[in-house]
C-alpha cells in the first residue's frame, strides 16, 4: 500500500489531537478556579475518564462547584472522584440495559439517577423500558428527579414502567415530576403523590376549564416564567 | 527512400552477381551498386582528447545540483509516496474475522446489544434553550446570587434582585436544554437550595437544586 507522507501526518494529527485538545480545555476551565494541586489531580482523572469512554465535564463541573463554595483542596478532589465513580457505574448498568455505547449525555442522566439514590439494577432496568420513542437519557433524568423528590426508587421504576407500558405519551412521562410536585404540594407525601400517577388521565389532570372542585388550583411552578 | 526489388537487395549484399539477376533487374542492380560505390568508406578517426572532454562534462555535470528552496523540498517530503506494507497472517486474519463475527452476533442476535446513540444523540445536541425565572423568599437578605453549571458556580455573576417589599427575590435567565444544578448564595457566604426544586447530595457535605430545561421533546422523540 503506497500512501503519501501527509496521510500519514494527518492520521497522526488527527489522533493526536483530540486528547490534547481536552487537555486544553480542562486545563483551561480550572485556571484561576481551583488550586494548581487540584487542577493537576483533576485533569489526570478527566484523562482517566476519558481513556474509559466517560465524559469529563462533569468532573470539571465539580471540580469548579467545589472551589466556587471554597472546600478544602483534598475535599474537592474526594468529590470528584466520586462523581468519575459515579459515571463508570452509570455506563456499566447502562451497558447492561443493552447500550452498547452509550453517549454522554446518558451516561450524565445515569450518575445523576445514581446520584439522587437509584441503585446499578434500577438504572438498567430503567434503560430496558426505553423502548422508542423513550430515549435512556430522558427516562433517568425523569426517575432520578422523582427520586430526588423523595420518592423511593423502586416505586420511581414502577411509576416509569406504568407510564410506558400505558401507552403513555413523551409528554406524560416528563410530566411526572411536575405533577407530583404539585400533589406533594397540596399535601401529600411523596410515595402517595406517586400512587396512581402513571395513569395518563391521572398525570395529565382534569381537562381545561373544569377544575377539580376539591383541590383548588396546583401551585405555578416558580421555574417558569 | 527507394524500395529495391528483393533480388536487387541480394546483390548488395553479395549473394548475387550483377550477371546473375534478371535483364529487367539489370538496370537497377547498377545503379544501386554505383551509389553504394560513392559512400565513403574511410575509418573515422576520433581526436584522442575526445573520452577525456566527455567525461571532464559527466562530472561537471554531476557537481552542479540545482538549487531547491526549503519550502518545495519540505513539499516534495510530505507529497513524497511513501509505501506502507501490511502483512497479514493466515492466523491472524482467521482471528481477526471470528472476533468480527462475534462482535456482529452480539450487537445485532435475538437479545443482543443495541446501540442508541446517534439519532438520540444528534437531535439532543441541537440548541435549544428556554427562559427560566428563579425565585426565592429571603426577607432579611442583602443580596441575593444565583450559581450553577450554567455560570461555572459564579456566585456573583447572576444576582437576584427584590420583588417588592415582601423579602421575594427572583431573576430571570436564559438556559440552555439540559439538566442544570444550582443553589443561591443569600449576602456572599450562605448556600441555600431551591425549596421548590428537587436536590441532590453535592459531594461536599451540602445539597444542590437540580433543575431539568427543555430540549427533551421533538419530532415524537422523548429526548
Amino acid at each position: 500500500m503506497t500512501t503519501p507522507r501527509y496521510g500519514v501526518l494527518v492520521l497522526a494529527t488527527v489522533v493526536c489531537a483530540g486528547p490534547l485538545a481536552a487537555q486544553r480545555d480542562v486545563t483551561a476551565r480550572l485556571a484561576g478556579r481551583v488550586p494548581p494541586a487540584v487542577a493537576a489531580a483533576v485533569r489526570v482523572l478527566a484523562d482517566s475518564a476519558a481513556a474509559r469512554g466517560l465524559p469529563a465535564d462533569p468532573l470539571v463541573d465539580k471540580a469548579i462547584e467545589g472551589g466556587a463554595k471554597g472546600v478544602a483542596p483534598e475535599r474537592v478532589v474526594a468529590a470528584v472522584r466520586l462523581v468519575l465513580g459515579e459515571l463508570d457505574a452509570a455506563a456499566a448498568a447502562i451497558r447492561a440495559g443493552r447500550v452498547a455505547i452509550p453517549d454522554a449525555e446518558t451516561i450524565e442522566a445515569g450518575a445523576f439517577a445514581l446520584a439522587a439514590g437509584m441503585a446499578g439494577p434500577q438504572i438498567t432496568e430503567l434503560v430496558g423500558l426505553s423502548t422508542d420513542p423513550y430515549a435512556p437519557a430522558a427516562t433517568l433524568r425523569v426517575a432520578g428527579t422523582l427520586t430526588a423528590l423523595g420518592v423511593p426508587a423502586p416505586q420511581t421504576v414502577e411509576l416509569v414502567r406504568e407510564t410506558i407500558q400505558s401507552g403513555g405519551s413523551g409528554a406524560d412521562l416528563l410530566a411526572l415530576p411536575a405533577k407530583l410536585q404539585s400533589r406533594v404540594a397540596r399535601g401529600a407525601s411523596p410515595a402517595q403523590a406517586a400512587a396512581g400517577l402513571a395513569r395518563p388521565d391521572e398525570a395529565r389532570g382534569p381537562p381545561p376549564g373544569q377544575r377539580e372542585p376539591d383541590k383548588g388550583h396546583p401551585p405555578r411552578n416558580p421555574h417558569r416564567p | 527512400m527507394k524500395a529495391y526489388d528483393p533480388l536487387v537487395k541480394q546483390l548488395l549484399d553479395g549473394e548475387l552477381t550483377l550477371a546473375e539477376l534478371p535483364p529487367e533487374l539489370q538496370a537497377e542492380g547498377s545503379e544501386a551498386l554505383r551509389l553504394l560505390a560513392a559512400v565513403d568508406r574511410r575509418a573515422v578517426m576520433l581526436p584522442e582528447t575526445l573520452d577525456a572532454r566527455v567525461m571532464d562534462a559527466l562530472r561537471t555535470r554531476a557537481r552542479v545540483v540545482p538549487v531547491v528552496p526549503l519550502a518545495r523540498r519540505s513539499l516534495g517530503w510530505i507529497t513524497e509516496p511513501l509505501e506502507l506494507r501490511l502483512r497479514v497472517r493466515p492466523w491472524a486474519l482467521g482471528a481477526a474475522l471470528a472476533a468480527a463475527a462475534a462482535l456482529v452476533l452480539v450487537l445485532r442476535g435475538p437479545g443482543g446489544m443495541i446501540s442508541r446513540q446517534g439519532p438520540a444523540a444528534t437531535v439532543s445536541a441541537l440548541p435549544e434553550s428556554l427562559l427560566v425565572r428563579f425565585v426565592l423568599y429571603a426577607p432579611g437578605a442583602k443580596q441575593v446570587g444565583l450559581a450553577g453549571t450554567f455560570n461555572q458556580w459564579n456566585q456573583s455573576a447572576t444576582p437576584l434582585v427584590r420583588a417588592g417589599n415582601d423579602g421575594v427575590w427572583t431573576v430571570t435567565l436564559t438556559l440552555p436544554a439540559g439538566q442544570h444544578q444550582y443553589g443561591f448564595v443569600v449576602d456572599g457566604r450562605r448556600w441555600v437550595t431551591d425549596p421548590a426544586a428537587p436536590a441532590v447530595d453535592d459531594g461536599f457535605g451540602r445539597r444542590n437544586s437540580v433543575i431539568a430545561v427543555g430540549g427533551t421533546l421533538r419530532a415524537g422523540r422523548v429526548l
